[in-house]
């Protein structure tokens, strides 16, 4: 007895991804999303008429439709989603800040190279040979080492500043580990960010999503909302399908869960229930918008990101306290290449954050520490962009209970699980894990993640030889 | 099918997978990923169209045989004979 061929847990980007790759080549496939929207961490709600994104500061992996083997095209050949139809706003430029020194970097790899070359000479070398390394890489490994990128970068480069500047872009877009990061992760987020570069689609995050959505319909697939998956239903070394909180089951012959390890690994039958580490990294994020002619208040206001740290030993680790403003990244989401004129000016704060204390405070707290917390983040960034609170509009925080409560992801870990399952496997033969904690990071990661899981365990895919 | 129709409906099926694929003068001997410029990706769904299309099961020993488009034509004309 089967509903459906393929069932997804999650209609976030992985999982859509993962369904559309599927449902090219067989339409039984049903996606089941807990809350009412798609997204999951990527998504949107609004606020005074005004559309608000929640994830999206830029997409990593940015490439030229020329670049035929990029990761970018071929994801969207994987879905067959025409890059025709979709319009890219690639970034302006990007700022590093330390205390003594700051690199920009965009979408050229060349720029970032001439500002390492004036500003660390003595590793100019190093790096370039560096950059050669990482070229080769095999972009979708699905083995489960795990080797130090810190290790590795100073095995390769002399100056631990140059290591520290490096490392706080790559760590604050996708790190689920303390301190260090995983090599193979590293080298991914390397050349998606320094070497392809950041970029967002024409219109928002929904306008993405529902393209994604009608695409996915057309191919014949279906979506229900609300419909939140409370067991994985099991039978022998095999899953038969799911359980829903409504006590409907659903039986399928194969499952993708996007739901991360921790919270996949709680769906499972006592016996493999195993306790799953949930991350430790996870954020504080305000939004401020404001009227569009004060953004000439704020200084560096051509960036589209500010990666900062207030320190010269700036530590990636879950802070003691609510948040730790001393180092974040300061995100301008207007300054995009080419974007339409828009009449207000958005500014976005990100701090890693401490979901414990969070969760600690009474209500009445937790409503006052958003707001203390968040002028604490504005006093911090203020020697770098300027104080521009006097003209804002409308503003909204997002703390770790934020993000737990609307995606997946366990105490808020908006990069999942330190341990990666990267083959996707799990204790049943026809149950894959894909997204984040399978290993991929960023939009186009987690969706290559639903694409790849599919692919290799499902459409029983190995690179054929030709 | 005859042996010319099974290569159109490989070249149709690789315009498929990619619109921008150059498929006129193709050499037939020479391999069809040098000269398209496909990722190894790109050719699992050769074999998945051919699955949806006509109920082929191609086992994954079999993918060599899709190196060019007369060794795809050679595998696939008995397989395709009462199409």
């Amino acid at each position: 007895m089967r509903d459906y061929n393929l069932v997804v847990i999650g209609g976030g980007l992985s999982g859509l991804a993962a369904a559309i790759r599927y449902a090219r080549f067989d339409s039984s496939v049903l996606v089941l999303e807990r809350h009412s929207k798609p997204g999951g961490l990527n998504s949107f709600y609004w606020r005074q008429g005004l559309l608000l994104e929640t994830g999206l500061h830029a997409m990593t992996n940015y490439a030229s439709l020329a670049d035929r083997h990029a990761p970018l095209n071929l994801l969207l050949r994987q879905l067959k989603l025409s890059r025709k139809k979709m319009s890219f706003h690639e970034q302006k430029r990007s700022l590093i800040r330390f205390p003594d020194k700051s690199l920009s970097f965009s979408n050229d790899p060349e720029y970032l190279l001439a500002e390492i070359a004036v500003k660390f000479p003595h590793d100019i070398d190093r790096f370039r040979s560096l950059i050669s390394e990482f070229r080769d890489y095999p972009a979708l490994s699905t083995d489960n080492r795990r080797l130090s990128a810190r290790s590795y970068l100073e095995d390769r480069l002399t100056d631990p500043f140059l290591i520290d500047m490096l490392l706080l872009p790559l760590m604050m877009y996708g790190n689920s580990s303390e301190h260090d990061m995983d090599l193979d992760l590293f080298i991914i987020l390397f050349r998606s960010i320094f070497l392809e570069g950041l970029f967002r689609p024409r219109g928002t995050i929904k306008d993405f999503l529902d393209l994604l959505l009608d695409h996915y319909r057309s191919l014949g697939g279906e979506i229900r909302f609300q419909s939140e998956v409370a067991e994985v239903l099991t039978s022998g070394n095999g899953a038969t399908g799911v359980k829903l909180a409504s006590g409907e089951e659903v039986y399928c012959g194969n499952l993708v869960s996007t739901v991360g390890g921790p919270a996949t690994f709680r769906l499972l039958p006592a016996a493999v229930n195993k306790e799953m580490i949930a991350g430790r990294i996870s954020f504080f994020e305000s939004i401020y918008i404001l009227p569009g002619k004060s953004r000439h208040k704020l200084k560096d206001n051509g960036n589209t990101n500010i990666f900062y740290s207030l320190k010269d030993d700036f530590v990636f680790q879950r802070p003691d306290q609510a948040i730790d403003p001393s180092w974040g990244v300061i995100n301008f989401p207007g300054n995009f290449q080419n974007l339409p004129e828009s009449d207000n000016f958005q500014v976005r704060l990100t701090h890693a954050a401490n979901y414990e204390v969070w969760q600690g405070y009474s209500r009445e707290e937790y409503r006052e520490m958003k707001v203390s917390w968040a002028e604490k983040s504005r006093e911090a960034v203020a020697p770098l962009i300027g104080n521009f609170y006097d003209d804002v509009v409308l503003e909204d925080f997002f703390t770790p209970l934020t993000v737990e409560k609307f995606t997946a992801k366990d105490r808020g870990a908006v990069y999942g699980s330190p341990f990666k399952i990267k083959d996707g496997r799990t204790p049943y033969d026809n149950l894959y894990i894909a997204g984040t904690d399978q290993g991929l990071i960023g939009i186009v990661g987690s969706m290559l993640s639903g694409v790849t899981m599919v692919n290799k365990h499902i459409l029983l895919y190995k690179a054929p030889v030709l | 099918m005859t042996r010319d129709r099974i290569k159109n409906l490989i070249i149709e099926i690789i315009q498929d997978i990619d619109e921008d694929a150059v498929t006129d003068n193709l050499n037939p001997d020479e391999q069809l990923r040098d000269q398209l410029d496909l990722d190894s990706m790109d050719f699992l769904d050769i074999v998945m169209e051919l699955r949806k299309r006509y109920k082929l099961q191609i086992p994954e020993e079999d993918y060599p045989q899709f190196a060019t488009l007369n060794s795809c034509v050679d595998y696939l004309e008995p397989k395709l004979k009462d199409f």
